[in-house]
């Protein structure tokens, strides 16, 4: 029974789950919830994610929600994925732990909490909050920096002085782009 | 060399890291860092921990800050750490990161924000924002909620039906003490609709001491001095009506 992904490539983490998939090769199903349609919302979808967010996995009988826990999980689960998505090694799968925790409540928050307030938020029927989206936007440059200057301070073209993409790097590249498709 | 472990213990992440090293015999130095005086933003602490927040451990030459990394690096390193803190069956495990994730952005935003400004902003005098708190308490509470309906689905003792704690338990239950230095009133009006909420919270506690009352010492004093200064307000108050009262009586 084949994994069956469920997503909205409008969200973020949705897409990190799919790249993931794709890239690696693993067999899977794709599920799209709208959430502009309020899909997520529905009582058969509350039967996958009782949280109602996307995205979640179902994998047999297993059902999992929030994207690193996905990530993580099909690192694990799916032979022939290369170690360096989540290393076997403590050192450096901690460090990566480390990027994936700092992400929520940081350049996780900035991105979507400024293109929900400026963008998204008339086709969500939701009101503008200018005062918010101020604020995300300093945390969100906040955030950038910290990036620039701490995750991207070795010499490696990816986060903690990697030479391959981790799940990191995909995780936190998926928020960075949700900016690019708005500000453009 | 030690394990070294920077930690305040007014901060819920810095009390699970140190909780768990206690209640696993992690032989370890605490180093603390009071951030009500700032000393987290020195130059000394960015050596160690470049976004200058708490704990952050150092172990050898090894540095890793974020609570949760770190609880399970430790869970992974330390011999001797049971199984059921992180699970090494990769089901179990990743239900408990899981529970982690969605942790961030609302158990620990909700109460964090929450206490922040109401209360402990004026203790360590800095400027409190009533709208945040306001959005902070609906977010707290949805929290709760779904900590009752969700992750304490089922008849087990913690969450995700287990029988014994693990590091999610740990975490949430930390941050859940902050509520502790609330006004009595508020703090029952947002716990006391969750009844298994509150049983999981003793559950918790006592699995863990008397490692978990210890570490949490310091914050049972921040909530005894706001008490009784809540309680001083009070009579003030209350004098100052009875003198009002009196004064038009006569």
């Amino acid at each position: 029974m084949k994994l069956k992904v469920y997503a909205d490539r409008m969200s973020q983490p949705s897409r990190a789950a799919l790249i993931f998939c794709k890239v690696n090769g693993i067999d899977y199903e794709e599920i799209r919830v709208d959430i502009s349609k309020r899909q997520h919302l529905t009582p058969e979808f509350a039967e996958i994610n009782p949280m109602q967010q996307v995205p979640a996995i179902v994998d047999g009988r297993f059902k999992l929600f929030e994207s690193h826990a996905i990530l993580i999980y099909l690192a694990c689960a799916f032979p022939g994925v290369a170690d360096h998505w989540y290393p076997a090694d403590v050192f450096k799968r901690s460090k990566i732990h480390s990027v994936l925790d700092w992400h929520h409540s940081n350049l996780r928050r900035g991105p979507a909490s400024y293109v929900r307030n400026t963008t998204l938020a008339p086709a969500l029927g939701l009101p503008l909050n200018p005062q918010s989206a101020a604020e995300a936007e300093k945390f969100l440059s906040s955030s950038l920096s910290k990036i620039e200057s701490v995750w991207l301070k070795d010499n490696g073209p990816f986060l903690l002085g990697g030479n391959q993409p981790s799940i990191a790097d995909l995780s936190l590249a998926c928020d960075i782009l949700q900016l690019e498709v708005y500000l453009s | 060399m030690k394990l070294k472990v920077y930690a305040d213990r007014m901060s819920q992440p810095s009390r699970a890291v140190l909780i768990f090293c206690k209640v696993n015999r992690i032989d370890y130095e605490e180093i603390r860092l009071d951030i009500s005086k700032g000393q987290h933003l020195t130059p000394e602490f960015a050596e160690i921990n470049p976004m200058n927040q708490l704990p952050a451990i150092v172990d050898g030459r090894f540095k890793l800050f974020e609570s949760h990394a770190i609880l399970i690096y430790l869970a992974c390193a330390f011999p001797g750490v049971a199984d059921h803190w992180y699970p090494a069956d990769l089901f179990k495990r990743s239900k408990i990161h899981s529970v982690l994730d969605w942790h961030h952005s609302n158990l620990r935003r909700g109460a964090a924000v929450y206490v922040m400004n109401t209360t402990i902003a004026h203790v360590i005098g800095r400027p409190s924002n009533p709208q945040a708190a306001a959005e902070a308490e609906k977010l707290l509470s949805s929290s709760l909620s779904k900590i009752e309906s969700i992750w304490l689905k089922g008849n087990g003792r913690f969450l995700l039906g287990g029988n014994q704690p693990s590091i999610a338990d740990l975490s949430l239950v930390c941050e859940l003490m902050q509520l502790e230095v609330l006004d009595e009133k508020d703090r029952m009006r947002l716990l006391g609709p969750h009844k298994k909420v509150q049983q999981w919270i003793e559950n918790t506690r006592n699995a863990m001491q008397p490692h978990f009352d210890e570490v949490h010492k310091v914050l049972m004093k921040v909530k005894e001095k706001l008490q009784n200064q809540r309680l001083k307000e009070a009579n003030k108050a209350g004098r100052s009506d009875m003198k009002k009262q009196l004064i038009s009586r006569i």
